[in-house]
């Protein structure tokens, strides 16, 4: 248990066609046992995971990427929440995302990247500063 | 002080040295001779001096034209066969101007989605020379994309009883590894997965309809028993499938072939290859009754782990792969990809696959390691390893089937909650340094140091050829334009009919190729017709 994380709420989901489960549900397992409320939507699309966000209300958006589609899958989550004007909600991702590839994320507005071989630990500590800030 | 207990990586514990105690009686007869029952020694009686191993790398990236320039490069450098992957959407049978699929085209294999694709993709390629892997994974793909492959190869002229290859074509991967925003359910996709296969039988004679795979139940969070287990379960439920559909026993069991993985474990590896020889021999003999030998024998691809590589300190993948890559050759492996460094980046860049594919060449040609057939038999460790994967693997084959067999077992989310629970045990022993890694938990001055990614060791990560997107929108416009909207329109309805009857789809996916449907289409179709299917992942 993180205190920072308990009874938090965390939207998970994995973008665009993806097929790499092993990632997300680890992760997801890990959010859990920190203490979050963990949905995961499996996969959606931009849209299916703003309505999910506006209706769950969650503090942290949570993403996985193995496919190389992270820059223009997350492009169009952060355009979708911010057009839906969901605010405060910080989204982080992870998968196989190419560090040279951090600063665009960054710039879009993605909170935090977890690329490959990120210890858990190293998730949850991030993720609870995200929260406490 | 008391030695330490060492295991392998699933948990066998290990001698401190093996010796003649550790190995049971008999061990005679639970070898036999190379090329001969049980095959635990391999499945040719001169393993590589007669039949080297087929250098079979994987690839496949952006449109068909891109792919097709990447299969001519590793076969003028030296591969031996063709190993073509699919998008992702292409895999799921989704067409590439469905909206859900823009990001994904060409990502991660290539973009097919028309038979011009199927043209383009093997230009040139001499195909009753070249034997052809299509890692269809799913059955949903597999239909259309063999439809396809066929159509196209016919229309150069070659001969559908000369082609050789296999389809990947697997209802596991479908409902239990590869998640999508759709799959069939898992009785439905290995009833495509078997109608294929039949198909196959009949008409192509040498291609192999069903790769069973281990390998991507391993790098989703199996152990090796659990690979080997899951990999015999579904072979067992094929073959019983495809003799009740009244296909010869013979003539079905010699065209099953497996893929398995070569992960970290380098004794346990080559142990889990000569055990699954045996036990399937075995079972082929005694459960099925069937004493030819070619269909009794495990014939198998293998491929490096992927979940073992680094994306920091990438060289090391090197080191990593040939080891691993040297596990399935000890072990026996009929065809093999050897991953790239830069796997855990991005997909291979055309330096880290030449270095992958000269791997194997280094395997064959420098190492002296193929000259003797199944160069570790005998050995105390490895026969004990051997006999300890033939009875874990075994129990737990046993434990499927009293689920009902392994379509049951996928239904109850048996699959998933094993391979989830290990995969999660896994990282917790990396977190926890039981488990090294370098790159990872291990070797690194300073963990957070992102050098070795974009520092003094500069990986690039290999970056798509643009304008996949666009291809493929043209490609599926011009099929609309000249083909008979009415023409197709009956040729999928054909197939609806075909699902809703039960007769196998495969000829109403071959006419419904031959109107110019396209891969979405038919997918359409099926899943229609057939189901979807939430995966019980959370």
């Amino acid at each position: 248990m993180v205190a920072s994380l308990v009874g938090r709420k965390a939207v998970v989901a994995k973008l665009g066609m993806d097929a790499h489960w092993r990632g997300v549900i680890v992760v997801a397992h890990a959010l859990r046992d920190a203490g979050m409320e963990v949905v995961y939507l499996g996969h959606a699309t931009p849209d299916q995971l703003v309505s999910a966000v506006v209706q769950e209300d969650p503090a942290l958006v949570g993403l996985s990427s193995l496919s190389g589609n992270h820059l223009q899958e997350c492009g169009a989550v952060v355009a979708g929440l911010r057009e839906a004007a969901v605010d405060g909600v910080p989204v982080v991702v992870g998968g196989t995302i190419p560090p040279s590839d951090e600063p665009a994320l960054a710039e879009m507005g993605i909170s935090g990247v977890f690329g490959s071989g990120t210890p858990l630990r190293t998730i949850i500590d991030r993720i609870a500063a995200l929260l406490d800030a | 002080m008391a030695e330490q207990e060492q295991r392998t990586a699933s948990g066998i514990p290990l001698p401190a040295a093996a010796s003649p105690g550790d190995v049971a009686p008999g061990l005679e007869a639970r070898l036999g001779r190379p090329g001969e029952f049980p095959y635990t020694r391999g499945i040719h009686p001169g393993m590589y001096r007669t039949r080297p191993w087929t250098f079979r790398q994987l690839a496949g990236f952006a449109t068909a034209a891109d792919t097709n320039k990447r299969y001519r490069m590793l076969l003028d450098r030296g591969a031996t066969g063709i190993n073509g992957v699919f998008d992702y959407p292409s895999l799921r049978a989704v067409g590439s101007d469905d909206p859900r699929a823009a990001s994904d085209v060409g990502r991660g294999g290539v973009a097919v989605d028309v038979t011009d694709d199927f043209d383009d993709l093997f230009a040139g390629i001499p195909l009753d020379r070249v034997s052809v892997s299509l890692v269809s994974s799913q059955p949903v793909g597999a239909a259309p994309h063999l439809a396809m492959f066929l159509t196209a190869a016919e229309r150069r002229g070659f001969d559908r009883r000369g082609l050789a290859g296999t389809s990947q074509n697997d209802f596991l991967m479908e409902t239990a590894i590869t998640i999508a925003p759709e799959a069939l359910p898992p009785a439905a996709s290995f009833r495509v997965e078997c109608d294929v296969a039949e198909f196959c039988v009949r008409e192509l004679p040498r291609w192999n309809p069903i790769s069973v795979t281990g390998y991507n139940y391993r790098e989703a969070g199996a152990d090796a028993p659990l690979e080997l287990a899951l990999t015999l379960a579904h072979g067992r439920a094929a073959a019983r499938e495809l003799i009740g559909r009244g296909l010869a026993p013979e003539a079905a069991l010699r065209q099953i072939s497996f893929f398995l993985d070569a992960h970290a474990d380098f004794f346990e590896e080559i142990a889990k290859f000569r055990a699954a020889r045996r036990m399937w021999a075995t079972f082929v003999r005694d459960d099925l009754g069937v004493t030819d030998p070619a269909a009794q024998k495990f014939r198998f691809h293998v491929q490096t782990s992927g979940v073992t590589m680094t994306a920091r300190l990438p060289h090391l993948n090197i080191a990593r792969s040939a080891i691993q890559a040297l596990a399935a050759v000890l072990g026996g492996t009929q065809s093999l990809h050897v991953d790239a460094y830069d796997e855990a980046l991005s997909i291979p860049s055309e330096h880290a696959a030449l270095v992958a594919l000269h791997t194997q060449h280094v395997l064959l040609w420098e190492t002296g390691v193929a000259g003797s057939a199944d160069p570790l038999g005998g050995s105390y460790l490895v026969e004990h390893l051997t006999d300890a994967m033939e009875e874990r693997a075994g129990a737990l084959v046993d434990r499927i089937e009293g689920l009902g067999g392994l379509v049951a077992a996928t239904e109850a989310a048996w699959v998933h909650t094993e391979l989830s629970k290990r995969a999660f045990a896994d990282q917790q022993a990396l977190e926890d340094g039981r488990r090294l890694v370098v790159g990872i938990n291990a070797g690194l001055d300073d963990p957070d140091d992102r050098a070795g990614l974009d520092g003094d060791v500069e990986v690039q990560p290999f970056a798509l050829p643009p304008g996949a997107l666009d291809a493929q929108r043209r490609r599926i416009d011009a099929a609309r334009a000249r083909r008979s909207e009415a023409a197709v329109s009956a040729a999928l309805e054909e197939l609806g009919s075909a699902c809703a009857d039960g007769v196998n789809v495969m000829p109403a996916v071959l006419a419904a190729v031959a109107a110019d449907a396209t891969v979405g289409e038919v997918g359409t179709v099926l899943r229609d017709s057939l189901g979807r299917w939430h995966f019980p992942l959370w």
